[in-house]
């Protein structure tokens, strides 16, 4: 009897501590979480400022390229898509 | 003196009396606490182990028409420095490296973070920040400086992580995208899309769940469901295209620093919908550099100058008063009106009332307006009012400013009210007012409401979309719109905005250079201070998009007419759109039968059957023709030049050899 119940308090101090031991986990991992959100955001807004027109132009202008005067010439083949 | 026995047992006795008495006193205060104060210290336990804590909504991001991030929550970080922390000599060796590695990153000298540490240290501060807000990708590097990579507690690092609202753009469209910020006192600032959508659709609800303290400032979820679900905020998808937005803000850039501009403003609508693709403000800061300051596209209300002509000039047409072909005396650049002198910058004698307006001639218009409505002021304000423009536009940001259109009796008419007005003066509007009235002329005369938002959105769930919404229907009759529209276009062509003509792509609008601070006149005259602007819409036969770009005080010396200041603005947006979409041909299939060369074909095929060895006449023949035939006879053709063969040097009919040598003149 004082065996079985000794077992069972084993078994919900253990049950217990691992409950624990999981939000010190999910805490954790929210934290890895927001920071490669950070890393994601921040690598996209580098992205959008380097495929900015405007920083493009500054870039290739020492190549000799500038903008064209001039829109691109398309022909669409109607019987093809 | 002797120890007697009973001496000692008296002693005994009152030291064991007086402990209990004393164990009496540990009884009766713990029965006190157990009973008496009991029920306020268990609720004191229970509230420092037990929280109903809020679970925090994450607020939704704000998204360009293409789907790039325009504002969105992220954690930012600020990295500070426990100075006594390291041993000293940890630090003295540690100490330059981790200056010099600062000094790269943040580009002031090495010395300056060597002495700002080494007093931190002497200071015995325990936390010197070293850098604030940064973003996590230079957390990670500052982490790996020299010190600071060894940690809290060898190395005295102190990082501490704050959500935080973050524009990916920059400061591109900054006053637009906006944010909400709620300070200490409560006071909270909302500009922008940000600022007006807050609290309906990105804040979203906070949660609320019960939670017990498990130590190490961690709390574990009692129950495991929430009291309150957390309501995320939803995201907005704006209107605004990245591609023109980055054109508009550069080239305002470039013009407000080459004119040494105190302010300006560049807002670009799609004509049809009312969608704004593109709005930049930029104002000048102290040290001379521009960042977005205040929406002044939105919100400053000042006199329009030339660029409300227009409105007076189709007021006149619509009441047909006038028509385009009436001839108006501008004299020689110089009038009076009742005892005021209007002037303009030359005279241009006695011209068409279109050609006023094509040359923007103030004389001109205060004319046409002061002889036709000067007995019945009350009709030309009338129709200014019929098209809406006393009243705010009721955009979706939060500051518009107010329109003011005088009328008689107000305290600002006066008999020169009526010629002020004919020019653009001693009325307000602002910028986008005036944008929404050019954009209803290029949208067949349907005034549409600016538009910030397309759609709320919870994930790919559509909350709530936006749609064109009509302020007037028709501002006025066809013909009308038809003149006015001609008047535009040959503004760009042979008027006021000459200097700006493409022969690419095609504009119309009206130039703007208005006076602004001269209610000292001759203070003004010291200093003169002007306001330059360019409305208007491309292309000019139909038009996609219209544009305003309004240039505040920008530096007499360099220049200040509309189409030098403003002007280029326009111009480049409009260069940019025209070269972004691609000219289509459309071409039924490619398998065309032409009669021309399927003749030329058969008697090609002809002549390369019959003849092998025999030579053919190739004179007229295209020369890649005859280049392939005789080539294919095996003969070595030695030809000059292009187009039709004119000699050839084997006559026709001989026979010829293998690898003989021909030549073909051209």
């Amino acid at each position: 009897m004082i065996i079985f119940i000794s077992v069972l308090a084993i078994i919900m101090i253990a049950s217990a501590h691992s409950a624990d031991q999981k939000v010190y986990e999910i805490a954790r991992l929210k934290n890895e979480a927001k920071e490669l959100r950070s890393a994601f955001v921040d690598g996209r807004s580098q992205l959008m400022r380097l495929k900015m027109e405007s920083s493009i132009i500054k870039k290739v202008v020492e190549k000799g390229i500038i903008i064209s005067e001039i829109p691109p010439q398309k022909i669409k083949v109607k019987t093809q898509n | 003196m002797a120890t007697t026995e009973t001496n000692i047992l008296n002693r005994l006795y009152f030291v064991a009396g007086s402990m209990f008495v004393f164990a009496l006193a540990v009884v009766f205060k713990l029965c006190v606490i157990q009973f008496v104060q009991g029920d306020v210290y268990r609720e004191l336990a229970e509230e420092r182990t037990i929280q109903n804590m809020d679970i925090p909504a994450n607020r939704g991001n704000v998204y360009s028409v293409d789907g790039s991030l325009l504002a969105t929550s992220i954690p930012k970080y600020d990295i500070r420095i426990d100075a006594i922390q390291p041993k000293q000599e940890l630090f003295n060796t540690l100490v330059k490296p981790l200056a010099d590695s600062l000094s790269r990153y943040s580009g002031k000298p090495l010395s300056y973070h060597l002495n700002k540490i080494k007093k931190a240290r002497l200071d015995k501060n325990r936390y010197f920040l070293l850098a604030r807000d940064i973003s996590y990708s230079d957390y990670i590097r500052i982490r790996n400086f020299p010190m600071l990579n060894l940690g809290a507690i060898r190395g005295g690092l102190i990082v501490t992580q704050e959500e935080k609202r973050d524009h990916p753009m920059g400061g591109i469209a900054e006053r637009t995208i906006g944010y909400e910020k709620i300070d200490e006192d409560g006071n909270v600032t909302r500009p922008g899309i940000d600022g007006y959508f807050g609290k309906t659709y990105l804040r979203g609800t906070n949660g609320k769940r019960l939670m017990q303290k498990i130590g190490n400032r961690k709390w574990k979820p009692i129950v495991d469901y929430d009291q309150v679900e957390p309501q995320d905020g939803y995201d907005v998808y704006t209107t605004i295209d990245v591609n023109i937005q980055d054109i508009a803000h550069h080239s305002l850039l470039g013009q407000l620093e080459k004119y040494e501009a105190d302010h300006g403003c560049a807002v670009v609508m799609d004509v049809k919908t009312g969608e704004i693709k593109a709005i930049s403000n930029l104002g000048r800061n102290q040290s001379g550099s521009y960042y977005e300051r205040l929406n002044y596209a939105v919100g400053e209300s000042h006199e329009p100058g030339s660029t409300f002509k227009v409105m007076a000039f189709m007021a006149a047409l619509e009441d047909k008063v006038i028509d385009t072909s009436t001839i108006v005396d501008t004299k020689n650049g110089s009038k009076r009106f009742y005892g005021r002198t209007i002037s303009d910058s030359r005279g241009h004698g006695k011209i068409s009332a279109a050609r006023a307006l094509e040359v923007s001639s103030n004389i001109g218009l205060a004319t046409i307006i002061d002889d036709h409505y000067s007995k019945q002021p009350k009709k030309f304000v009338n129709r200014l009012k019929s098209w809406k423009l006393h009243n705010k536009l009721g955009v979706s940001l939060i500051g518009e400013g107010k329109p003011v259109i005088p009328e008689p009796g107000d305290a600002i008419w006066s008999k020169n009210a009526l010629p002020s007005m004919a020019y653009g003066y001693n009325l307000r509007m602002t910028p986008l007012q005036t944008l929404t009235f050019y954009n209803a002329i290029a949208n067949d005369g349907e005034m549409v409401r600016p538009r910030f938002i397309n759609a709320v959105k919870e994930f790919d769930r559509e909350v709530k979309s936006f749609d064109k919404e009509v302020i007037n229907q028709k501002i006025c009759s066809d013909k009308t719109l038809g003149e006015i529209r001609e008047i535009l276009k040959n503004v760009v062509v042979r008027g006021t905005g000459q200097r700006m003509y493409s022969e690419n792509f095609s504009m119309a609008g009206k130039t703007g250079t208005a006076r602004t601070d001269y209610y000292d006149f001759e203070e003004w005259k010291k200093d003169r201070k002007y306001v330059s602007s360019f409305a208007g819409y491309f292309p000019a036969d139909n038009p996609k998009y219209s544009c305003i770009v309004v240039i505040h005080k920008p530096s007499t010396k360099v220049g200040f007419y509309g189409a030098d200041v403003s002007g280029p603005v326009f111009k480049r947006i409009a260069q940019k759109i025209y070269t972004e979409t691609p000219l289509i041909d459309e071409v039924e299939s490619l398998e065309v039968v032409d009669v021309k060369i399927e003749g030329q074909y058969e008697s090609f095929y002809k002549t390369s059957q019959l003849h092998k060895t025999i030579m053919p006449d190739v004179v007229g023949l295209p020369a890649m023709d005859a280049l392939a035939l005789l080539e294919n006879m095996g003969l070595k053709v030695n030809m000059r030049g292009t187009g039709t063969v004119k000699t050839q040097s084997i006559n026709k009919g001989v026979k010829v050899k293998l690898n003989q040598i021909i030549v073909l003149g051209t």
